[in-house]
């Protein structure tokens, strides 16, 4: 038999991962949404396939295009942004105007899914929400994203992936006891998760579609995505107690915390069953620990004294070694270990790249860019990177003429009635300046392009 | 719509019916449930993110098996401080949703290997977390299931995944919540800057299973595509979650930042990189988180807390922004000797009523700040908003009493996720699962 590693290298071959086909294809996605929590989940459908075309105001966008970290821009681009609406069509119309509802109408009734997180009610009294759009389109999937959800009395609040992590008690878990100091969970998680909460409901109700034939209504609170991850209510409503905040050490198995090693690196290292224990105490020279009664038995040494004792033991083991020796022993003895990844590291740490968890993409306007690869791997659909974000209203003429049967003249018209428009000159919404628009084939879509 | 209702509704909408209308189109009750034609197979290991893939695609109506030795999974003894009721811990309680258990030592009998297989057969889903080759040398991996069951979606959890040379030296190291949270990036990100104390400068911890249930939820996510296009062309296929991209993937920030700033982000505490203010502050009693970053918001805030003489030196957002920590950290102490006057009800208050004369008025430029007091798990379990939602619900196992989880965690109008009933005794299902699908 073929040796396994040989046999999956094959399966999952990344050079072969943009001929296979795509699990969404067919499937079109208007996106109303904007910042991260809508977006990625309208970005995740489009990973697999889907259509997604991303609506946002001429000369205004999305208000995440300029937001970059320290307010580093990439070429004119906010860097960050291209993880979050890549794979999409980017098209700038004004909502204000009758003729742009028209455009938007009449592109809902082809559509499969709509996804918008304006602040609860707001679609529905622009007449862009499920109201409106179940009425020209009965099978339509419309996801409404929000910070706590479209009815109940909060449903009006507006909200931030802060808000959802300090409503469903997800901050205050952060830190060290006795300290006054908490920290939030960093890179707006609390958009990013619940938006795969989201995009799962549009799968399923896809899923839903196909055997039914009926469409349906998702309403998606951030709060509650992040809530479903907390084993804490439950512990709570059992013991009356609160687990708080624990510092660097996770009280469901012993060891388990991140310790500084000979090197001054640092390491996480744990044990979650008695087995990787017994290695662990193997490795470290210390076997009579796996028959010692503080310790031998999996729940005993979860029991905080031991536990505390049992964390010195490993803070001074890992104290005398290096960070490489421990991570080979782990690997020849069997025990979770890691070191702790900052984004240097994962930048550039060769599997990575081999494995597809991140991505040297090379586009057509930006050039190469070092982007996430997929938190799951599919061997016959998998996600692919097509194109990184683009300026405001690329895709204006390609979406207005493929999808609508617009003619030249027709959007000509629509531009000079500032229907739809493109971007300022604001980083995050123009292009690089070094990049000419004009000789560019698909912002020019069924024009004449010179070269 | 009640005063009280129309706060921060610039739009209006077409006032409180919409919400009661709403309540009740997400009743679950009586409704479809989507996946009720699939069969699951949850062989996981001592490892919460195969159990949590399991319990969403068992939330949405499958039937799942999990598949345990007659010791039970050792994850039923992964629970904080210890504690268990009757030998089961807490997140195991919390994650038996909708299950059915079965006694099977796929690990170390021939002979259940041999009905494991049958079952797959007949299995939409196979979920395992065992070492990446383990079950392939058991005779029961993807490559020979599928051989049986071409339409068999198999999803495998590891620490380093199942391909590539890296996979395959580090096949022996498990996957934990740390690791896996250590290893994608997350604790890099958190703790106080490098000038303060050990051991509070070092990476932080995400206070609870960041790693696993983001591996989990990406897992269930992955397995729900490889279905569509089953349902679409009958093909199944395999899906591989690897512990160490569970953060970096998920919020992608890691690697680009890495690639185009050509160093690492430092930690920066509270603060955050992009948006202030953006945090929590102190307050008469306790804590109030505010994020107010827009420049019209952060205004409003400075109006709200008396601050108006600051706007000069902060008016612009790259003013506020932490790549100058100090200062930064100055004008987060500016505002906290404000908010340390007032209680979290006066902070909000004050807000709210900024907010709706502001939507109202176009002089104040529509800044809405907002103020919400800071609220541990145990109070948020409190909240009215999710009593009306039903996003708790006391369930009953029939061995270990009454508890409450966290459910519904999205409403449908068609075909909504649902817990049915809680469970957890080993091998409680061993003869409904053998007569259902091992009588032929």
């Amino acid at each position: 038999m073929e040796d396994y590693f040989s046999y999956t290298a094959q399966l999952f071959n990344p050079d072969e991962a943009h001929s296979k086909p795509e699990a969404l294809k067919g499937i079109r996605v208007l996106d109303f949404s904007h910042v991260i929590f809508g977006p990625i989940a309208a970005r995740l459908l489009a990973d697999y396939g889907a259509e997604v075309i991303k609506l946002e105001l001429p000369f205004y966008g999305d208000l995440w295009r300029p937001a970059t970290y320290w307010g580093k821009y990439w070429k004119h681009s906010n860097p960050i942004w291209h993880n979050i609406t890549k794979n999409k069509y980017f098209i700038s119309v004004n909502l204000q105007l009758k003729e742009s509802k028209e455009l938007i109408y009449k592109m809902a009734e082809k559509a499969d899914v709509v996804i918008e997180n304006f602040a609860p009610g707001t679609a529905d009294a622009w007449n862009i929400g499920y109201e409106k759009i179940s009425k020209i389109n009965p099978n339509i999937i419309f996801l409404s994203c929000s910070t706590y959800g479209q009815f109940g009395p909060m449903r009006y609040f507006p909200g931030w992936d802060l808000l959802a992590q300090g409503a469903s008690g997800v901050l205050t878990l952060n830190g060290y006891p006795d300290t006054d100091i908490y920290y939030k969970l960093p890179d707006y998680v609390g958009d990013f998760v619940p938006g795969n909460f989201a995009s799962l409901a549009v799968l399923m109700a896809l899923y839903h579609r196909k055997k039914t034939g009926k469409g349906q209504y998702i309403d998606m609170a951030q709060t509650e995505g992040l809530m479903r991850m907390l084993y804490h209510y439950t512990y709570f409503s059992l013991t009356k107690e609160a687990i708080g905040r624990t510092g660097n050490t996770d009280p469901t198995m012993m060891p388990a915390s991140i310790f500084k090693t000979a090197d001054d690196k640092f390491l996480a290292l744990a044990c979650a069953t008695a087995q990787q224990f017994e290695n662990f105490t193997q490795a470290i020279g210390m076997p009579e620990l796996a028959s010692d009664p503080r310790f031998s038995e999996t729940l005993e040494r979860l029991k905080p004294d031991n536990a505390q004792a049992l964390t010195k033991i490993a803070k001074d083991w890992i104290q005398s070694k290096s960070c490489t020796d421990i991570l080979k022993l782990a690997g020849e003895k069997g025990f979770p270990a890691a070191e702790v990844a900052d984004d240097y590291m994962i930048a550039n740490e060769e599997w990575r790249r081999k494995r597809g968890s991140v991505v040297l993409f090379n586009d057509d306007v930006y050039g190469k860019l070092l982007i996430a690869g997929p938190s799951a791997q599919l061997s016959k659909t998998p996600s692919r990177t097509k194109w990184l974000a683009r300026p405001l209203g690329y895709h204006n003429r390609l979406v207005l003429k493929k999808f609508l049967d617009l003619c030249e003249a027709d959007i000509q018209d629509l531009e000079r009635k500032k229907v739809i428009g493109t971007f300022d000159d604001r980083p995050g919404l123009k292009p690089p300046v070094y990049y000419n628009l004009n000789e560019d084939p698909i912002y020019n879509y069924g024009k004449e392009v010179k070269k | 719509m009640s005063p009280k209702e129309a706060i921060y509704t610039r739009h209006g909408g077409k006032g409180g019916d919409r919400g009661k209308m709403l309540a009740e189109i997400m009743n679950a009750e009586g409704k479809p449930e989507v996946l009720d034609d699939i069969l699951v197979l949850d062989v996981s290991s001592a490892n919460f993110a195969g159990i949590v893939c399991a319990s969403l695609l068992a939330e949405f109506g499958a039937e799942v098996i999990k598949i345990e030795p007659s010791g039970g999974d050792p994850a039923r003894q992964i629970t904080p401080f210890g504690v268990t009721v009757q030998g089961v811990g807490i997140p195991f309680m919390f994650e038996g949703r909708n299950k059915r258990y079965m006694t099977l030592d796929v690990k170390n009998s021939a002979e259940d290997r041999k009905t494991f297989a049958r079952l797959a057969a007949k299995a939409a889903v196979v979920i395992e977390s065992f070492l990446p080759g383990e079950m392939d040398a058991w005779g029961i991996g993807y490559r020979q299931l599928s051989a049986a069951n071409p339409g068999l979606v198999y999803v495998a959890l590891s620490a380093y995944g199942q391909y590539t040379d890296k996979a395959r030296e580090s096949a022996r190291i498990p996957d934990t919540d740390v690791t896996s949270q250590a290893g994608s990036g997350l604790p890099a990100q958190m703790g106080a800057p490098p000038e303060d104390p050990e051991p509070l400068n070092w990476p932080l911890r995400g206070g609870m299973w960041a790693g696993w249930y983001i591996s989990g939820l990406s897992a269930a996510f992955g397995a729900t595509i490889a279905l569509l296009h089953r349902q679409n062309t009958g093909e199944g296929q395999m899906v591989d979650v690897a512990g160490m991209d569970a953060y970096s993937s998920m919020v992608g920030m890691p690697a680009t930042i890495g690639f185009t700033w050509e160093k690492a982000r430092p930690r920066i505490g509270v603060l955050d990189f992009i948006l202030y203010p953006y945090g929590h502050w102190k307050c008469k009693d306790g804590f109030v988180a505010i994020a107010a970053p827009r420049d019209h918001d952060f205004r409003a805030l400075l109006k709200i807390l008396g601050l108006w003489e600051q706007e000069d030196d902060w008016r612009y957002s790259s003013d506020r922004i932490p790549d100058i920590l100090e200062q930064a950290l100055h004008l987060h102490k500016i505002i906290e000797e404000k908010t340390i006057l007032y209680t979290a009800d006066e902070l909000v208050k004050m807000a709210l009523n900024y907010s709706r004369k502001s939507a109202r008025s176009k002089w104040r430029g529509g800044g809405v700040p907002i103020v919400m007091k800071l609220m541990t798990p145990e109070e948020a379990m409190s909240n009215k908003q999710w009593e009306v939602r039903k996003a708790f619900q006391e369930v009953e196992d029939e061995k270990l009493g009454k508890f409450i989880i966290s459910a519904n965690f999205v409403k449908m109008s068609e075909s909504p996720p649902r817990v049915k009933w809680v469970s957890s005794e080993v091998g409680r299902d061993n003869d409904f699962v053998r007569k259902k699908y091992l009588s032929d």
